[in-house]
């Protein structure tokens, strides 16, 4: 953690003289950069400067006069980011350099951007709508595109609010939606086959092999698989067992939840963050509060950073838990781990309805603190979980899987991903601990309180998939470690430093606040404008990058590792599509 | 043959698929209890006292399901493949012992208890077995679909190549009881059970069954993580239930092979010979020790799948090759040379079976987990 | 008539139907099948001639595990349609004269061979029960039993040989 002298050195608009220029903008900070220039920025950054990680890549809409691409980059060292953006007129076509052959992980973050706001990447290996359907008309995230029975751009929407007498588009239009097409669109004569652009990047990347032919067969994991966890879906070239050639189709649960958060006021988005990892509400919140806490520049009481601590630890104990459990499902054993990690988890979500008052959909954190504090007994509650029952459990779980043979003979020498290949493809969290690179946000960049405890980055360094397993039981045994400290700690106090309020007012700019979620990093970018809602809200999901490697990942492979490659990537649907 | 004959062969039949139905019916009852019970759940208990019901719930439910059959299906197979399925797993329990035999009051005429004893009763049950097949692969191959295909493929090698080390169990139990009938190789057990001097050849044939089966850790052509549910994953109602079906009832016949071969059959426990619990003594105890026993073994088969993870199939496909076919040979060969010692030099020459059994058995855990190591170490 | 002529009636008439469907088909699973069926009828004629060893051999060998061979090649082939196919221009004349030498050999047989009155001599008790197969596999053809292993054995190296070199070649 000596990055911040050699983040004080970084000037690039010393090191490229007339492309790039510091961000002046009221509330914004660091670099823009010419797009000319981007491809070369983007190596010296990651070859001089060190800036390995591409954390994310999105787009903004300054509508009506440009857009821009903004990316952020980290160090896997640690210390602070490097914010930079391309920043292109809003007249199609709208294109910038790709930096997937620098970054591989950004290679899907790039299609999403072009899916959804239309910006196009010269250079990109495989340019395709990703969450929409082959076929979509418009990119949905530019301001200027609405939806059918679109009313206004805000909430509150005025037609409803304050008198609850309202009336909504749907009714005032029964017959027909405002839908509008673009001129010379005629949907009956538009006959598009949304599929052969995904057969044919398969094609692409089959491989011919000499002497006896052999007949590769497409095979379509999911939408409805009983392993891809949810709506999930893989075309999979296979020869025999083996995979040839994967793409992962997904977007089957897309709802565009980043244009639903630009709607929104920023207290409106709380609960809608938590249905994006639907196991780990508690930490998705905490990332966006830290995001919107750092536009407001204001203090979190004392109290709330140990609730908080206390609840994303509990959470990521139990997400561990049933990723243990779900994973020997994967394997075929017939849901007897999972049904030991659902009793566990059932623990944890009783603390968290006692104290939140529901069990998944927590909706806990506010800004400058949390909704509630804990009641009676449930700190000894807590107490018991964590001293006793919880590292009891581990050392259990760890005792009736670890040794056995089949599962060693399945995971043990199954590489995920080495640790180069995994920095590249942006890879965090559990995965990227497991190939040998010891990043966690929680040291790398301290945020909330972790700073004050004592604990351990958990790390491996095979990558394969029984490191991956094992990294989890070490994440459960450290959380643990992490949270007796705070139920020791923790102080009495207020919780919440700020007055109870349903509109906050957060001053114009952007901030990028991140947190080691249980499935990696998980990053908010929010962008204010001085109003009650965001200008743009976007979500680093780390499912969604985490899958971009995946069929790096699984060819070769056969194709039951595939599954439990997914199984360890730990997706979730809500969050990967979100 | 006379007409009793034929009265009689017919009643027994009807008995034994009765018994072997209501067995596949409360085995389904059994298997979801146990697990229950192994997954710190209950299991199903609402449908009669303790669930007793739950079997006949679930047939109704299976028989009002809707029945549908994919367009490009081929319709004739796509029926057939089922009760081609069923209908092995039925007639395989025919040549199985189930006891001695009782005299009929009244009639005055003595009953066998079992349907028929043919002199090659063991090479029946590897010719049925090997029937099974069909229907699994028909199944996948006429549903037209890539799951149910691979899910059919993967079955057919597998059982293929599980069979060999399977047909060599058989014939170690052949070469213990110096007969290819069953009723002669139960009377062989008699004071030492066969599992006693051939424990790893019980062992291997306790493997190979799972696999033939399709259990749990070998349930490949059904793996549901990688293909959906394999070969039956375009079944509904009737037709599912009768490859479901199939699958108990070879696990219940299968588990009475086990006994049959090398736990004694429907003999009753060594301990209990010449005592009033000998079957010699009472009949109607036959049925009931192998009921025991099959019931254990049972129990094991669930237990397996209630903890163990699937292999991987090509890992699968290796085991079978390069580890069970080369031992039970091994072994067919060690259980030939102690019968050969035994008749040249003594009885007590038979325990050279076992010790070296056992070593062979050892040796071949080595060299697997020799191989293990060094495939983690290339990786 | 005795149960056991009308068994064998029945069973002839299933036998020759099913090699008839299983020429005539077109497509190849069914015609797989239909063999199938052939070699279930042939095992239960040995049972009929109380040679049960015999039949569940054939069962066992041909029907359980070379057909199911069989069909997996089909199915992994995925030809299971013929194409109406072009027959090889010598085709034709050649069926036609092998049909009629095999006619003419049944009709000689039939018609002109005197067929010794009497009762056929009934084969030995122990006719094809697994001692006496094993007695003369080991004594008698010792030589062509060992022979046709070592073939087999020959055959199944060069199998494996084959695919071996060609995943050396994939692997490159």
């Amino acid at each position: 953690m000596t990055t911040l002298v050699e983040t004080e050195t970084l000037d690039l608009a010393a090191r490229f003289p007339g492309s790039a220029a510091a961000d002046t903008r009221p509330g914004y900070s660091d670099w823009i950069v010419n797009k000319d220039k981007l491809v070369e920025v983007a190596t010296t950054l990651r070859d001089e400067f060190g800036y390995d990680l591409l954390s994310h890549v999105t787009g903004v809409d300054y509508f009506p006069d440009k857009m821009e691409v903004v990316y952020e980059a980290f160090k896997t060292t640690g210390g602070p980011g490097v914010l930079f953006k391309v920043q292109v007129p809003r007249v199609d076509p709208i294109e910038v350099p790709s930096v997937t052959p620098i970054w591989p992980g950004a290679e899907f973050q790039e299609r999403e951007i072009w899916d959804l706001y239309g910006i196009k990447f010269t250079n990109h290996p495989d340019l395709r709508r990703i969450l929409m359907w082959e076929g979509f008309e418009g990119h949905p995230l530019r301001k200027d595109w609405h939806e059918p029975f679109y009313e206004e751009d805000f909430k509150p929407l005025k037609s409803r609010w304050p008198d609850g007498k309202y009336v909504s588009s749907e009714d005032k239009n029964p017959y027909k939606d405002n839908l509008q097409f673009p001129q010379n669109f005629d949907p009956e004569k538009v006959k598009i086959d949304g599929e052969a652009p995904l057969y044919d990047t398969l094609q692409k990347y089959t491989t011919v092999d000499g002497g006896i032919k052999t007949d590769h067969i497409i095979v379509n994991m999911g939408p409805q698989h009983p392993s891809t966890h949810g709506v999930f879906r893989a075309a999979v070239v296979l020869d025999g067992e083996t995979i040839v050639s994967l793409k992962p189709v997904m977007g089957y649960l897309h709802r565009n939840h980043e244009k639903i958060g630009e709607r929104n006021t920023f207290l409106q988005n709380m609960p809608y963050t938590d249905r994006l990892d639907y196991f780990n509400s508690m930490s998705n919140n905490w990332g966006y509060s830290l995001a919107v806490e750092k536009l407001m520049n204001i203090k979190v009481a004392e109290r709330a950073e140990y609730l908080r601590v206390i609840m994303a630890e509990l959470s990521r104990i139990q997400n561990h838990l049933i990723l243990i459990g779900m994973l020997l499902n994967d394997l075929g054993a017939y849901f007897t781990p999972a049904l030991y990690a659902f009793e566990e988890r059932e623990l944890i979500l009783d603390i968290f309805e006692a104290t939140s008052g529901t069990r998944m959909m927590c909706n806990y954190h506010r800004f400058g603190g949390v909704s509630r504090d804990l009641p009676e007994g449930v700190l000894e509650k807590i107490r018991g979980l964590v001293e006793d029952r919880l590292p009891r459990k581990a050392d259990e779980f760890d005792r009736l899987l670890t040794e056995n043979e089949i599962f060693i003979s399945r995971m043990k020498g199954v590489k995920v991903m080495d640790a180069e290949d995994a920095v590249k493809y942006s890879i965090t969290g559990p995965v990227l601990r497991a190939a040998g690179v010891p990043y966690d946000v929680r040291r790398a960049q301290p945020y909330g309180i972790y700073d004050r405890f004592d604990f351990d980055v958990a790390l491996r360094h095979n990558g394969d998939l029984y490191d991956n397993y094992l990294i989890r039981l070490d994440e459960i045994r450290q959380s643990i470690r992490i949270l007796q400290q705070a139920v020791k700690q923790m102080p009495e106090g207020p919780i919440n430093s700020q007055k109870p309020q349903y509109q906050v007012r957060v001053p114009a700019g952007e901030a990028y606040g991140r947190i080691e979620a249980p499935k990696g990093e998980l990053g908010y970018y929010v962008i204010s404008t001085g109003k009650p809602n965001p200008w743009r809200y976007h979500v680093r999901a780390p499912s969604f990058i985490n899958i971009t490697a995946l069929e790096k990942m699984c060819v070769g492979k056969k194709i039951a590792d595939f599954v439990v490659i997914l199984g360890v990537l730990d997706i979730v649907l809500g969050e990967l599509d979100r | 043959m006379d007409l009793a004959l034929w009265i009689e062969f017919i009643i027994k039949g009807f008995i034994l698929i009765f018994a072997v139905l209501t067995g596949f019916a409360y085995l389904t009852l059994y298997e979801r209890r146990a697990l229950a019970r192994i997954q710190t759940r209950i299991g199903p208990n609402r449908a009669g006292p303790q669930g007793f019901f739950q079997p006949v719930a679930d047939a109704v439910k299976l028989i009002f399901k809707e029945e549908l059959t994919p367009a490009k299906a081929d319709k004739v197979l796509f029926v057939l493949a089922p009760i081609m399925t069923v209908v092995p797993a039925m007639i395989l329990a025919a040549v199985i012992p189930l006891g001695t035999q009782f005299t009929l009051p009244f009639l005055n005429r003595p009953v066998t208890l079992y349907v028929s004893d043919i002199n090659v009763g063991v090479l029946y049950l590897t010719a049925i077995a090997s029937i099974a097949v069909y229907g699994i692969v028909l199944a996948g191959w006429s549903s037209n679909n890539k799951y149910a295909m691979l899910g059919g493929l993967r079955s057919s090698a597998q059982m293929i190549s599980y069979e060999l080390s399977l047909g060599l169990c058989f014939v170690i139990a052949i070469l213990l009881g110096n007969s290819m009938s069953l009723l002669d190789i139960v009377e062989a057990q008699k004071s030492v059970w066969f599992v006693v001097i051939q424990p790893v050849g019980a062992l291997i044939f306790m493997v190979t069954t799972l696999a033939e089966v399709n259990r749990a850790p070998f349930d490949m052509p059904e793996a549901e993580q990688e293909l959906a549910a394999g070969y039956h994953s375009e079944y509904s109602g009737m037709k599912f239930a009768l490859f479901f079906m199939a699958e108990y009832e070879k696990m219940i016949v299968i588990s009475m092979i086990a006994a049959t071969l090398f736990f004694g059959g429907f003999r009753e426990f060594w301990f209990l010979q010449g005592t009033v619990f000998s079957v010699d003594h009472f009949w109607w105890l036959g049925p009931i020790y192998l009921l025991l026993k099959v019931v254990v073994l049972l129990f094991l088969m669930i237990w397996v799948r209630a903890t163990w993870p699937r292999i991987r199939y090509d890992r699968l496909m290796a085991f079978g090759w390069k580890v069970l076919l080369p031992l039970s040979l091994a072994l067919v060969f060690i259980t030939a040379l102690g019968i050969l010692l035994a008749n040249q030099f003594g009885a007590i020459y038979i325990w050279t079976i076992p010790v070296l059994s056992i070593l062979a058995g050892l040796i071949a855990v080595l060299l697997v987990n020799m191989s293990l190591r060094r495939k983690v170490a290339h990786a | 008539m005795t149960p056991d002529l009308i068994a064998f009636f029945v069973l002839a008439l299933i036998a020759i139907a099913a090699a008839l469907g299983m020429l005539l088909g077109r497509n190849v699973v069914y015609s797989a099948l239909f063999l199938v069926l052939n070699f279930g009828t042939v095992a239960v004629f040995y049972i009929l001639l109380d040679a049960p060893f015999i039949a569940l051999t054939q069962v066992s060998v041909y029907a359980g595990a070379i057909m199911v061979l069989f069909l997996f090649v089909i199915m992994l082939l995925g030809t299971e349609t013929l194409p109406v196919s072009k027959a090889l221009p010598w085709q034709r004349p050649l069926a036609f004269v092998l049909a009629l030498i095999l006619a003419g050999e049944a009709g000689y047989l039939l018609f002109f061979r005197k067929v010794t009155s009497g009762t056929i001599p009934q084969p030995v008790q122990t006719f094809g029960s697994p001692q006496a197969v094993g007695q003369a596999l080991f004594n008698q053809y010792l030589l062509p039993f060992e022979v046709t292993s070592v073939l087999l054995l020959i055959a199944m190296v060069g199998a494996i040989v084959l695919t071996i070199k060609e995943k050396g070649g994939q692997g490159k």
